[in-house]
């Protein structure tokens, strides 16, 4: 067991749940998302980023790749947020929360794409 | 004038032959609009309205191609019909005329050839993979377009026998090997076939005509400098011309086939190795034909019994020759001037002889006397010499104890020399150190692949093929065969692979241990499983592969982790 690979796999596992977590409920229900959690998925997102920063092997690209599609799609999501609580001074209304999970939805497929590359490669390690 | 290329000349046939018919639908399409938008017609409610000429032209061409929509926009008046009737009709006559032209030409032989040649050079073109051109595409052929196919080669082929290229386009290849069918000597059909290009190997020059292969072969080196060629020849007097050319290699067919031969006789283990590196059927490596020395009888003396002849003598051998047609032989015991048959092999001595070769140039001879030798002497070795690749079936079936087939020994010949010159060179090696050191070779193989068949490949050291070797070796460490070679799943064992030899520069290492150390440029001859191939390929081109398979450590990757470990280290 190698410790690196421990902590890289559980920050990336725990990017991709907390970015589930925040999506999880109806689309268009501001009330069943929480802004904290999509802050935080966001830094866990980041933090995933910052991991996979200099490994030169093609998949150590592809992994960063993926990653960086999750935060670009996540921090476009907070930025809806603002502007829509800038707009109402309450929170988002519908509308703008039909956009903001579409966003996270998106970046939810990225960090599974990285999940899929992440188990793949560990299956075919060669050792 | 300036040269033509073969898309030139297509499209220059199709334009000038569909120019009449083009004109014809113009003028007819001309008339037959300017009178629809001058005739005059009615409206609904019986106003005079003349149609626009785009609506003459929308009704014409659906009235000139037979659609025949109706009368659009409003219903015709009878002058109007009568100008319809002459539109269809002419409009029918015209296109049905354009058609029949461009039918002709299809059909035109000539026309199709160039086609052909047009489509072939485009294929040629777009190949991006190294390719040979195999020109005489006749039974060593087709064996070696189907050995380079089972190594992933491709290739493009030339032949002037229309059948043959037909047949190729039927083969199922792993690798797309275009076929032209066109005169191999004329330089232009060279150049369709790719003499020309980066990544065309080498010309295999095979056909049946001495001349002609020396044509091609002076041709293809005034197209390609520095192209290897490998020629087809039998005759001193060609040899001799081909080789002023440089870079060429003469496929003496006669030649292999009587190398191979003593080879099996004198050198039985090294005759066992070669035809398992070859794949050939029913070789099982480590266990050679057990032939025996003594007195050998030789039927047949011509062009391959010369041959023949020429290495038993060189092997301290002096056979018995048994042919019609054989003048004084140098070195041989007895000549007997007649057919293989019962009485003129008892006369050679069957009944006392260790071995025959029954090498006349008609298979079904070779058979009947292999069915003499079981009748006089059951226990003598066989080896029987088989002409053409059809009769396969009938010598499988007649159980002799060596078949050699001269076209497929001459494709296993040239298809090592593609895959690896090197081979050839081991392989002579190999014979000049004696039987001991070929035993240890395939004891050492054997323990690397177990019961598979051998697979032999090269590797390049450099940048395309071996980008991690590369890395490694341009920040001054040293890498060994021995650590190339680790198996990443397991530290302490060898993938299922040896090194055959390296070619350094000029330097070439027959057989290096581990402890080899590699060096830029080096070019490597494997042998080992096909796995092992893959698996070697992704060490040589991964660099932490490569660094854990030397250390045995797998540092961390990313900035993060390499700068916490070298916290941790020196806190």
């Amino acid at each position: 067991m190698n410790l690196e690979r421990v902590i890289f796999g559980f920050v990336i596992i725990l990017a991709l749940s907390f970015t589930y977590t925040f999506v999880m409920g109806d689309i268009d229900n501001p009330a069943h998302h929480n802004v904290w959690i999509l802050t935080i998925a966001i830094l866990v997102n980041l933090i995933a980023t910052g991991l996979k920063l200099g490994d030169r092997s093609q998949v150590g690209a592809l992994l960063l790749a993926s990653s960086l599609v999750a935060d670009v799609l996540l921090i476009t999501a907070r930025v809806v947020w603002i502007i829509a609580e800038n707009e109402t001074g309450s929170g988002p209304g519908t509308e703008s929360m039909v956009n903001i999970v579409s966003l996270s939805g998106g970046a939810l497929v990225a960090s599974t794409v990285s999940i899929v590359i992440l188990i793949g490669d560990t299956l075919i390690s060669r050792r | 004038m300036a040269a033509t290329s073969e898309l030139d000349r297509v499209t220059m046939i199709v334009l000038r032959h569909i120019r009449r018919p083009i004109f014809v639908l113009i003028i007819v399409y001309a008339i037959g609009i300017t009178g629809m938008a001058l005739i005059p017609g009615k409206d609904a409610d019986g106003n005079v309205e003349y149609m626009s000429l785009f609506h003459a032209f929308y009704f014409f061409t659906y009235t000139a191609t037979t659609t025949g929509f109706g009368e659009i926009p409003n219903a015709f008046t009878d002058t109007q019909r009568l100008w319809t009737i002459f539109c269809l009709y002419m409009g029918v006559i015209s296109w049905l005329y354009t058609i029949s032209s461009i039918w002709r030409l299809v059909q035109n032989p000539h026309f199709l050839l160039a086609l052909n040649e047009h489509q072939f050079a485009n294929t040629v073109k777009r190949i991006e993979h190294p390719f040979f051109i195999i020109c005489g595409f006749g039974d060593t052929g087709s064996l070696l377009a189907r050995g380079l196919s089972e190594n992933w080669f491709g290739a493009v082929v030339l032949d002037t026998d229309p059948e043959r290229i037909k047949a190729l386009a039927l083969r199922d290849y792993h690798v797309k090997m275009p076929g032209l069918c066109a005169d191999p000597a004329i330089p232009k059909h060279l150049v369709d076939a790719g003499v020309e290009m980066d990544n065309c190997k080498a010309i295999v020059v095979l056909t049946m005509d001495e001349e002609v292969n020396l044509q091609i072969s002076v041709m293809a080196r005034f197209l390609n400098p520095d192209l290897p060629i490998l020629c087809r020849s039998t005759s001193a007097r060609h040899s001799e011309h081909l080789s002023t050319l440089g870079k060429v290699t003469v496929i003496n067919p006669f030649e292999i086939f009587a190398q191979l031969l003593s080879m099996s006789i004198t050198a039985p283990r090294l005759h066992n190795l070669n035809s398992s590196l070859v794949r050939t059927r029913g070789i099982k490596l480590g266990e050679p034909l057990d032939v025996p020395t003594g007195e050998w009888i030789l039927c047949g003396y011509g062009r391959m019994g010369r041959w023949l002849h020429k290495y038993f003598v060189k092997n301290g051998i002096r056979p018995v020759i048994i042919d019609p047609d054989a003048d004084e032989v140098a070195g041989a015991t007895k000549i007997i001037h007649s057919h293989a048959n019962l009485n003129s092999l008892r006369e050679a001595g069957i009944e006392h002889c260790a071995g025959i070769v029954a090498g006349t140039d008609h298979d079904h001879d070779n058979l009947s006397i292999l069915m003499s030798v079981r009748a006089l002497r059951p226990g003598a070795f066989t080896i029987m010499r088989q002409n053409t690749h059809e009769n396969q079936i009938a010598f499988d079936a007649a159980n002799a104890g060596l078949i050699l087939q001269s076209s497929l020994t001459t494709a296993r010949r040239i298809l090592k020399h593609l895959i690896s010159p090197q081979i050839q060179i081991l392989i002579d090696y190999l014979r000049d150190q004696g039987e001991e050191v070929t035993k240890q070779v395939v004891d050492q193989l054997k323990v690397a692949i177990g019961e598979n068949q051998p697979h032999l490949w090269r590797s390049n050291i450099c940048a395309s093929e071996a980008s991690a070797v590369i890395e490694h070796l341009n920040s001054e460490s040293t890498l060994t065969l021995g650590e190339l070679i680790r198996n990443p799943y397991d530290l302490s064992a060898s993938l299922s692979c040896m090194v055959l030899a390296i070619q350094r520069d000029s330097l070439r290492i027959m057989l290096p241990t581990d402890d080899e150390t590699l060096q830029l440029g080096d070019e490597i001859l494997f042998c080992g499983t096909e796995h092992s191939e893959s698996m070697l390929l992704a060490t040589m081109n991964n660099a932490y592969t490569l660094d854990y398979l030397i250390s045995g450590i797998d540092p961390p990757r990313g900035y993060v982790f390499s700068w916490l470990r070298a916290y941790l280290v020196s806190v």
